[in-house]
């Protein structure tokens, strides 16, 4: 769910760069160490920033200079761990404004931060309180990434809120305008997304993806099943 | 995606410095931010829009295809700027004035600030932004990471196509329910591939000496002042303009 290029008013769009940029400096420092004591991950988070941008540029419309489609953030967030996937979130949404003119530069601040932040920490959060819980992965896995498609979708209706207040109702009134406005391509993209999730997910256990080990955020979900 | 990619690579204005058209744009960008967009936008859209087509030579077409995306999603979007909620009395919808205004100039700022966008990716590929990068710096490792991740689009996305169509021709999308078994296992796979293909390449560079640089021949292009000069009083032109018939018709 993209804020299109100069869509936010220019204070906005400079709070929320500051806002993101301390998790993206943060990410990077992380990522930059991590290639350094293992530079063969490079080419791996080369792919999945690769796989991400692939996969979101299957895009639904919705409205409101914004638009809707599955974000692989909650797969990176759950292979990769948030910090990781902020960087390679960051560099899948500049490479969507410059390659498809969706999202922007101004915006970039506002988008990284709904997406590329909050959306893979909301992940990583519910998928590690499901596995504290002992839910099964599969539902684990579709929770966390539904949840953090509808928190992203929500962050966003709050920016827009806030940048548009309602003369009449004030920024509560103008969230629920722009969350209604959303809902419905966001609520079915949501499932849609957690359950593609699930698929993906178990496509790669089943076929025990190895070079996962060095970086997996939850060590013993990539373990192959034993199979009698 | 691939029409962006490939006037920035072919268009006119190709082997110009990339600070040339860097500085202007972004600094045009700026201006439409912060100046009045009712009578600011309107000249920065005629000025990209000229500039793309009878500068950088990039077919009309083209560049109405890249900006009707988006422009779509603002146009679909602006009403609801201008309709307020009230509780105060129930539940009632209004239609103020004042919002119809900021849903116009909302809409043509964006758009404004969209023209810019594109000419920028019209006419500038995205190895041109690597130094810029570099300048900034962004670490090696992380740039890198970027010119990667932009080699393996390409190859990724012709692999999506390839695998969509296969889908679709059995059937893959008839129903619902299929389609997100489709649409899962085809990301499944990609995303197999992909790590396969990083893999590969991995130990193919290995083999040549990879030291986590790839070193390549950036080709000599001189910064020409003049045409910078001129880009820029272009710019100043359009802010000046902007600006000063905002202040005459309040």
């Amino acid at each position: 769910m993209h804020i299109a290029e100069g869509f936010l008013p220019p204070l906005h769009a400079a709070a929320w760069t500051v806002v993101a940029l301390p998790f993206v400096v943060v990410g990077a420092r992380r990522v930059t160490r991590l290639l350094r004591e293992q530079p063969q991950l490079k080419l791996l988070l080369a792919a999945a920033g690769a796989f991400a941008f692939v996969i979101s540029a299957l895009k639904l419309p919705s409205v409101t200079g914004s638009c809707s489609h599955a974000t692989g953030v909650g797969l990176g967030a759950i292979l990769f761990g948030p910090a990781v996937m902020t960087v390679l979130g960051t560099i899948v949404l500049v490479f969507q404004a410059l390659l498809l003119a969706h999202g922007g530069l101004t915006t970039l601040g506002a988008n990284v931060f709904a997406m590329a932040i909050v959306g893979p920490w909301v992940a990583y959060g519910v998928l590690l309180g499901m596995r504290w819980l002992n839910v099964p992965l599969t539902v684990g896995v579709f929770l966390a990434v539904m949840l953090a498609n509808l928190a992203t979708y929500g962050v966003t209706a709050g920016q827009l809120a806030l940048a548009f207040p309602d003369p009449a109702s004030g920024v509560a009134g103008a969230f629920l305008k722009f969350a209604g406005v959303f809902a419905p391509t966001q609520l079915p993209l949501a499932v849609v997304e957690g359950l593609l999730t699930v698929v993906v997910i178990n496509l790669l256990r089943q076929h025990g993806a190895h070079d996962l080990r060095d970086l997996r955020a939850f060590p013993q979900t990539f373990v192959p099943e034993v199979r009698s | 995606m691939r029409a962006i990619d490939h006037y920035a690579w072919t268009n006119r204005w190709r082997d110009r410095h990339p600070a040339e058209k860097l500085l202007p744009a972004l600094a045009l960008l700026l201006l439409t931010l912060i100046l009045p967009p009712l009578t600011t936008g309107p000249l920065v859209l005629a000025g990209t829009t000229l500039t793309v087509v009878y500068g950088a030579g990039i077919p009309w077409k083209t560049l109405l295809s890249v900006l009707a995306a988006p422009a779509a999603f603002l146009l679909a979007g602006a009403p609801f700027l201008a309709i307020s909620l009230d509780f105060s009395q129930g539940f009632s919808l209004h239609i103020s004035s004042e919002g119809m205004w900021l849903a116009l100039a909302t809409t043509i700022r964006a758009l404004a600030a969209i023209s810019c966008l594109a000419f920028l990716t019209l006419t500038t590929p995205l190895a041109d932004w690597i130094p810029l990068l570099r300048r900034v710096g962004v670490p090696a490792g992380l740039i890198e990471l970027i010119l990667l991740i932009y080699r393996l689009i390409f190859v990724f996305a012709e692999r999506a196509l390839t695998g969509r169509r296969a889908q679709t021709a059995r059937l893959g999308y008839s129903r619902f329910d299929r389609g997100v078994r489709s649409v899962g296992l085809l990301a499944g796979n990609l995303f197999q591939r992909a790590l396969e293909q990083a893999r590969r390449l991995e130990i193919g560079l290995a083999a040549r000496g990879y030291t986590g640089e790839l070193r390549v021949l950036t080709p000599e292009r001189p910064l020409s002042w003049p045409r910078l000069t001129v880009a820029l009083a272009g710019v100043m032109l359009i802010g000046l303009a902007g600006g000063l018939l905002a202040r005459g018709s309040p």
